[in-house]
């Protein structure tokens, strides 16, 4: 199989998407906090008239303090489930085409990591996580779930 | 049998409008089968479906024509100009039937002669000249105003309307979003015209295209009076109905969907929930039962509140019928709430009935109506309390959700509340709301009564304001169940339209929002859902039905009878009342929307300009204002203040004072008089009588002049210009000119209703009735007369 995949660093980990499912990458622009809401929900934003849902995915993973990583302007716009939702990198690398099917490791990518994780795939400019969309959107597990006052 | 009848004419225009173009290319070519083959059909249709009717005249048609037209397929006959002549005549005339069909008229005129004219072709020589026929052509054309009165319908996929709107609604967004940046930019006279008619044509569409999906829910709300009678005559009951929200608006196929479970739901109502007369006058209600349905909208959802009150549900019962169907145990049973046990009645295979009556006992249960109702994304509770009622709430969703919405601000962010729930704005210190914190609970005053508030930054869980410092801004916001509470926030921005989108499920999880919108500066707030805020903070009343909250404001109204007054300090710093009858709220408005220039100082609010007293010769040196809104039932006023203090009792006598017509008297209030204004004078000097819904009608000379200068000044005298035509209501006023006036009198063909005469000259002859057309005041006077004549 080979197919593009955009590449993306999260939490200074080399990931990557199926450019399928990627509608777009765009500007965040401002995003509104929403209340009461899960920590990885960094709010929502307009992309033309409709509404994105932000996910912080370093925070979707489970990963602590987001803030210890870089946050690239831009965000991947994907949809699932007949939502729309923008993806919250440390950056947007580049797009590259995959080389041959996702692979799994012994051991494991760790728990949070392999529940949104399709496999590893190798790519032109090296190895990277291949996300699955819906359980990273669904968030961390259920224990790691903290509610937030919005800033 | 109407929506039969419907089917049957549109199908016919549908057929009528695609066969036209068959017809003309058949008239071309009478010898083309294929054409001929589609006017056969479209006859023998018709014909076949006046079967199911009783159209006689326009059986016999078709069949006639569908006769000849079979022997032209046949071959037994050859086609001639007569007979293709007769058979359009045929056709023409069948399009006028639907038409009156349609319309409800009688089928008039005899068909005989189109008829006979199929006869006639027969018999004829094929290159006969067609002078029979165009005998019967001769029958007149339809007239415009039948073609009116056919309204054209075509039918369209439900998809297609979707795509349509959710189209119109983008469009709306990029609307926003254009405003947004013009505004920015600054005027600029060459765009910003063109823009503002783009915003006029896309709100006329977005009307339009709204209306192709919703309908008003009074369309299912009109039927239930009727079944109301019939059920509570059949059981022996009397009941009566309250219907509120009729003009909530609905998608039609939604409105489809509840009409059945909102029927089940008030058979049960009428059958068990309200007693007879004689068990409800032994246990201290009046004889006739109340039953009141209300509709809310609320951002993406819709709310209706059916309730009675009734003998309430027996929880004790349904328990012990729960447990013998074996819906739960008896340890269920004895550790679930009431609440929960109520919520029973939903199960599957559960009926309270003892005996199946034949108006609720069908075999369908509110089982049915739950799963109904989940099918579309719906949902149902119930509520109630023994002896008082019974409160259903249905929920349903709103496929389309354009709605008009407050945005409020708090904590630095903004988010949107549906303009339906809000009864009110107030803003006051925590002095003159009465703040008082019970235990958690924290609650206000407003109008003398004591409300629940809740601090929107304390539900989002924001830094919330200190209550007890400072001016307010609270949102009296009313549920569908009635229930009022305030909610406080710290800033309240535009209203306007919201497109609201459907949130991420992880979003709509937090239980307090409906939605998402984008503002016209293309900012995305979140939409709240007030419902859900309030029941989550336990403001949703359990089943206090209205109908006992009614009566018990009756009883008060009549066990005292105590005038109040509000007491404020007016403009010029003294301090003065006003009887709180007269005071429909307090508004706040920017300095801007007061106009000065007349005689009469007036000012916009809400769209409506009306007269503002108070205001004193003081300049207006505040750049906001607070008035009194004062309303008489007819006409409204503003009335200037300086602030807003309490409302209080008025003593029972004033003492007069009898120099001043705008004061009512002096009454004292700690120890210090204060001057009660008079409603009277105050509307009597200001007030403007609303206008007649149905104003005389007038009809002006067919002039440039009349038009533009004429007609101005008679709609101020409160007429309706009519034209010409529609003019021939009784009592019509007429204003001529002089010379056309002789001529009509010469001809014998003066309008029957009085008339205003018209001259050219300042000066009059001697003994002319006549007025100078420049005469202000003198035609203002005759069009009163007219008027006071006619009334």
């Amino acid at each position: 199989m080979s197919a593009l995949v955009l590449m993306a660093q999260i939490a200074g980990r080399r990931c990557a998407m199926a450019a399928e499912d990627v509608r777009s990458v765009i500007d965040l622009g401002v995003i509104a906090p929403v209340p009461r809401a899960p920590a990885f929900i960094a709010g929502i934003t307009a992309l033309r008239s409709q509404t994105l849902t932000v996910i912080d995915c370093r925070l979707a993973l489970g990963l602590e303090a987001a803030s210890l990583y870089p946050t690239d302007t831009r965000a991947a716009v994907v949809a699932t489930g007949g939502h729309s939702y923008a993806l919250m990198v440390d950056a947007i690398e580049d797009i590259a085409t995959s080389l041959g099917e996702p692979g799994h490791i012994p051991g494991g990518f760790g728990a949070e990591w392999q529940r949104a994780a399709t496999g590893m795939i190798e790519t032109g400019i090296g190895p990277a996580l291949l996300l699955d969309l819906p359980p990273l959107i669904a968030g961390p597990l259920a224990g790691a779930r903290t509610n937030r006052a919005a800033a | 049998m109407d929506d039969l009848l419907a089917e049957f004419i549109a199908e016919t225009r549908e057929m009528l409008e695609a066969t036209g173009g068959e017809l003309v290319a058949w008239e071309a070519d009478p010898a083309d089968r294929a054409r001929l083959d589609s006017v056969f059909r479209f006859v023998h249709t018709v014909k076949g479906n006046c079967g199911f009717f009783d159209f006689p005249q326009l059986a016999s048609l078709s069949h006639a024509a569908e006769d000849a037209l079979a022997d032209l397929r046949a071959g037994r006959r050859a086609p001639s100009p007569a007979l293709v002549s007769a058979v359009l005549a045929i056709i023409d005339r069948i399009a006028r039937m639907v038409d009156s069909i349609e319309a409800g008229e009688p089928i008039a005129g005899d068909d005989s002669a189109l008829i006979a004219a199929l006869g006639a072709g027969e018999t004829a020589p094929s290159h006969d000249a067609p002078e029979p026929v165009t005998a019967v052509l001769g029958e007149p054309p339809p007239t415009p105003a039948q073609t009116l009165a056919a309204m054209r319908t075509i039918r369209l996929p439900v998809e297609l309307l979707d795509r349509v709107m959710s189209g119109v609604s983008d469009m709306v967004l990029a609307r926003n979003d254009l405003a947004h940046r013009l505004r920015e930019s600054g005027t600029q006279p060459t765009i910003d015209g063109p823009f503002e008619r783009l915003t006029a044509i896309l709100s006329d569409v977005r009307d339009a295209i709204t209306r192709m999906r919703m309908q008003r829910i009074e369309t299912l709300f009109s039927a239930l009076p009727r079944l109301v009678r019939d059920l509570s005559a059949e059981l022996g009951k009397q009941v009566l109905i309250d219907l509120e929200g009729g003009n909530v608006e609905l998608d039609r196929e939604m409105i489809e969907t509840i009409r059945d479970p909102l029927t089940h739901i008030i058979r049960n109502a009428i059958d068990h929930g309200i007693e007879a007369p004689a068990a409800r006058r032994a246990a201290g209600k009046r004889e006739i039962g109340m039953l009141t349905l209300s509709a809310h909208q609320s951002g993406n959802t819709i709310a209706i509140v059916v309730s009675d009150d009734g003998r309430g549900l027996d929880e004790a019962k349904i328990a012990a019928k729960a447990i013998a169907t074996g819906l739960i145990t008896e340890a269920e049973g004895a550790a679930m709430s009431r609440d929960k046990i109520l919520q029973l009645i939903f199960e599957p295979g559960f009926s309270t009935a003892d005996s199946i009556s034949n108006v609720s006992g069908r075999g369908v249960g509110l089982d049915v109506v739950r799963q109904n109702l989940e099918k579309v994304g719906g949902s149902i509770a119930v509520s109630s309390q023994p002896g008082v009622g019974t409160l259903f709430t249905l929920t349903i969703p709103l496929t389309l959700s354009i709605i008009a919405g407050l945005t409020v601000e708090v904590a630095g962010q903004r988010f949107a509340v549906p303009q339906g729930y809000i009864e009110e704005i107030i803003e006051a210190d925590a002095a003159g709301l009465d703040y008082a914190q019970m235990g958690e609970r924290a609650l206000i005053t407003f109008r003398g009564e004591r409300v629940p508030c809740l601090l929107l930054a304390d539900v989002l869980g924001l830094p919330a304001p200190d209550m007890h410092t400072g001016t307010h801004t609270l949102a009296l916001l009313r549920l569908a169940s009635g229930d009022l509470f305030a909610l406080c926030v710290e800033r309240i921005h535009s209203h306007g339209d919201l497109v609201v989108k459907p949130l991420a499920p992880a979003v709509m999880k937090c239980g307090l929002y409906a939605g998402s919108a984008l503002l016209d500066d293309g900012q995305p707030v979140l939409l709240l859902d007030v419902t859900r805020i309030a029941a989550e903070h336990g403001l949703l009343s359990e089943a206090r039905s209205r109908t006992m909250r009614g009566a018990e404001k009756e009883a008060r109204a009549q066990a005292t009878h105590t005038a109040r007054a509000m007491l404020f300090t007016a403009i010029d710093g003294r301090r003065a009342a006003i009887r709180l009858e007269l005071v429909q709220r307090i508004e706040t408005i920017p300095a801007s929307a007061v106009d000065l220039s007349l005689a009469q100082p007036r000012a916009v609010i809400d769209g409506l300009i009306l007269p503002l007293a108070g205001l004193g010769d003081a300049p207006l040196a505040r750049p906001k204002l607070r008035l009194l809104r004062l309303s008489d039932g007819a006409s409204e006023l503003l009335y200037a203040v300086g602030d807003v203090e309490d409302a209080v009792e008025l003593p029972a006598e004033l003492t007069p004072v009898p120099g001043d017509p705008l004061v009512e008297g002096l009454m004292l209030q700690g120890g210090r008089p204060v001057a009660v204004l008079s409603g009277h004078a105050l509307f009597a000097a200001h007030g403007r009588p609303a206008e007649p819904a149905e104003r005389p009608a007038c009809l002006l000379p067919d002039t440039d002049w009349a038009r533009a200068i004429l007609a101005p000044l008679v709609e101020e005298a409160g007429y309706q210009v009519v034209s010409e035509d529609s003019a021939k209501a009784p009592g019509a006023v007429s204003i001529m000119m002089e010379d056309l006036y002789e001529v009509a009198s010469h001809l014998g063909q003066l309008p029957a209703g009085p008339v205003i005469r018209l001259r050219d000259h300042p000066d009059a002859p001697t003994g002319s009735p006549s007025i100078y057309r420049y005469d202000r005041e003198g035609l203002a006077k005759a069009l009163k007369a007219a008027a006071g004549g006619r009334a």
